[in-house]
């Protein structure tokens, strides 16, 4: 059976819902006896799930358009 | 198809509803003969859904259908439907949108959507009929996306395409349910329910939800009759894997969840059907049936999954009939309605669903893990609009800065971490592009050229910036291993408020080390493919990957002082 560390250097396949068949039974097979190692996945999806859904990065909807019209009218400064 | 070979000589007498429509049999349809019952079936459904007098008109629904071609790139349909968008009075309503809404993204289409309509003073039955168009449009499209008929002598060639302003969808709706409230028990005894009660078992929410007209809901499920349940070519076992992999790829819980359940009626059990939602390709299906899903796989609706075009060659050399290729693609047009049925009236799941799709399984069935030798380079969907601006035509810039301003000032943002600067580098980057399109060669998409910009012009901000205005960063250990270990919160994300959330996962990217803050926004944030964030930053795959992973574990412990559960019941 895998060991954590084996693990904890695999498992990012298997988050992203990519790994081999193989692999994957693989990392299944710890899981089943690791209660740690399940305490990282599902925190470790929680996370992925928080950041993507964050929208603390986003750009406001009414932000677009000041930025395309700043940016369009700078190119045609540039090229008349 | 190859177009000869599919084009009979029925004698168009036999479908009067489509000969008065279109004043003649379009190849369309006579590359279906191998089926006539499909013809046929989807002759009643055009019949009830476009000619018939409802609540839209037939200019509104006129308007539909052009967009739905539009959007789709299909030229066919463009000729066959047979209106220049700019000669249609109905194209800037809301209507006009939430169809174009649902061809594109239809996933993303919520109540709020139905609502903007109703408040626009559309019944509910309305709204219904601009579903129904909108989904006749997309398996149309579908059709001719597989079959590839010849453009009849009858139809004029399409102008060149229109642009269509579709904004990039925003929320993903977070809570599932029904948009429209029609009645749902006036045909509770009707034999429509008699076939859905026998085939399925009991009347699914999709067609019940439509019972308040019922003769489309007949003619829907004549459709299912003639398309879906004969065995004479596919048999229904590989009809309903066609349907579960357009489903999935379509991102639709809904439809991935019904085909599931009736392939395990079926005899297939669920944990089968559930390797072939997630990737058919290392399902326990036989090679002949993998390429089947393979090909149909490529004719789903959802824009950005593939940009392959259905091989008809393929599938002879693996065996298959001229009858079972034209069906494949019928089912291939079937899934796509109704999963657009589905997507614009929010039909809620009948059995629990095994997968919940979300908008990061975008990727899901990217070409990530094909073999070299089999992987061709996707189209870029801005290639028309780049190939403009480089030939001079400097106002179709414009578009481009609209689709991607998001995405860069998102990438950022986070990157220097600061709103003015961001606003700044977003516009050096754009003016970056435009002042270089003559150098990009097209051997990667113009979004992941983009993105490259972006990365160096924020680097280049970073590298400018007093070390004084960054947070601490994280320490870069290699050695790092996860040191918070207890148990989450069932649902973390309920326990602050968005505002307190954004800035405790803003704060947190921010902290960690630049190479893997980078990683994870192009990931997590961006949702760029592990592909397009390993070309951007010029990394092996491999090497990306472990990027990614180590952000997130160092993600994970910076926020799991917030979210470990209290009651440590469970370690």
């Amino acid at each position: 059976m895998l060991s954590c560390a084996d693990f904890l250097a695999e498992f990012g396949d298997y988050i992203d819902e990519t790994a081999s068949s193989d692999l994957r039974a693989h990392l299944e097979e710890h899981l089943r006896e690791c209660k740690t190692c399940r305490v990282i996945v599902d925190s470790t999806r929680k996370t992925i799930d928080i950041v993507t859904e964050s929208g603390c990065f986003t750009l406001p909807a009414e932000s677009v358009d000041p930025i395309v019209s700043a940016v369009m009218a700078r190119i045609r400064q540039r090229t008349t | 198809m190859s177009q000869s070979s599919t084009i009979s000589n029925d004698p168009p007498g036999s479908y009067p509803q489509l000969i008065a429509l279109y004043g003649f049999l379009p190849n369309l349809f006579r590359a279906q003969s191998a089926i006539p019952q499909a013809i046929e079936a989807e002759q009643q459904v055009i019949n009830i859904v476009v000619v018939r007098q409802g609540r839209l008109s037939r200019s509104q629904k006129d308007a539909i259908l052009n967009a739905v071609a539009t959007v789709r790139s299909c030229d066919y349909c463009r000729a066959l439907f047979g209106h220049s968008l700019a000669a249609l009075p109905d194209r800037n309503s809301g209507l006009f949108d939430f169809s174009l809404k649902l061809a594109k993204h239809g996933p993303w289409v919520s109540e709020s959507d139905v609502l903007i309509l109703k408040h626009s003073g559309f019944d509910e039955r309305a709204i219904l009929e601009a579903i129904v168009t909108t989904g006749v449009g997309v398996m149309l499209c579908t059709l001719a996306d597989g079959l590839r008929p010849r453009l009849d002598t009858e139809l004029r060639s399409p102008a060149s395409s229109e642009l269509l302003n579709v904004p990039d969808p925003i929320d993903w709706p977070k809570t599932p349910g029904t948009h429209l409230g029609l009645p749902t028990d006036s045909t509770a005894d009707s034999p429509a329910y008699a076939v859905l009660r026998e085939q399925f078992g009991y009347v699914p929410n999709l067609y019940r939800l439509q019972s308040a007209v019922p003769e489309l809901l007949d003619a829907e499920v004549r459709l299912l009759e003639s398309v879906l349940f004969p065995e004479d070519g596919l048999n229904r076992v590989q009809k309903e894997c066609v349907l579960l992999a357009i489903s999935a790829a379509n991102l639709n819980t809904y439809c991935a969840t019904l085909h599931s359940q009736v392939l395990n009626i079926l005899g297939v059990p669920l944990e089968e059907s559930d390797r072939i939602v997630e990737d058919h390709r290392h399902s326990g299906i036989s090679g002949t049936d993998r390429a089947l899903l393979d090909e149909t796989r490529k004719l789903a609706s959802l824009p950005g999954r593939s940009n392959q075009r259905f091989e008809t060659e393929r599938l002879r050399t693996q065996g298959f009939t001229e009858r079972q290729i034209v069906e494949a693609v019928v089912v291939s047009g079937l899934a796509n309605f109704l999963n657009t049925l589905q997507a614009g009236i929010g039909a809620t799941a009948d059995f629990p669903p095994r997968k919940v799709f979300g908008p990061k399984d975008l990727y899901l069935f990217s070409d990530r893990s094909r073999p070299i030798s089999d992987a061709t380079f996707p189209e870029d969907p801005d290639s028309a609009l780049v190939a403009r601006v480089r030939e001079g035509n400097i106002d179709v810039f414009e578009e481009l800065v609209r689709r991607h301003s998001r995405r860069i000032f998102g990438t950022l943002a986070g990157l220097v971490g600061n709103i003015e600067d961001a606003h700044d580098a977003t516009q050096e980057v754009f003016l970056k592009a435009f002042e270089n399109i003559g150098r990009f060669q097209g051997r990667s998409k113009f979004s992941t050229w983009l993105t490259s910009i972006a990365i160096n012009t924020g680097t280049d901000f970073l590298r400018q910036r007093k070390p004084s205005e960054s947070l601490e960063e994280m320490q870069d250990d290699e050695g790092f291993r996860p040191r918070q270990v207890q148990k989450w919160a069932d649902d973390p994300e309920r326990l602050l408020a968005a505002s307190q959330m954004n800035e405790l996962v803003r704060e947190a990217v921010l902290r960690l080390p630049e190479k893997y803050r980078i990683a994870v926004l192009l990931r997590d944030i961006n949702q760029l493919s592990t592909e397009e964030a390993a070309a951007v930053l010029e990394l092996s795959i491999p090497a990306l990957k472990a990027r990614v992973l180590r952000g997130r574990l160092m993600l994970r412990e910076s926020l799991a002082p917030h979210f470990i559960r209290q009651d440590k019941t469970d370690a």
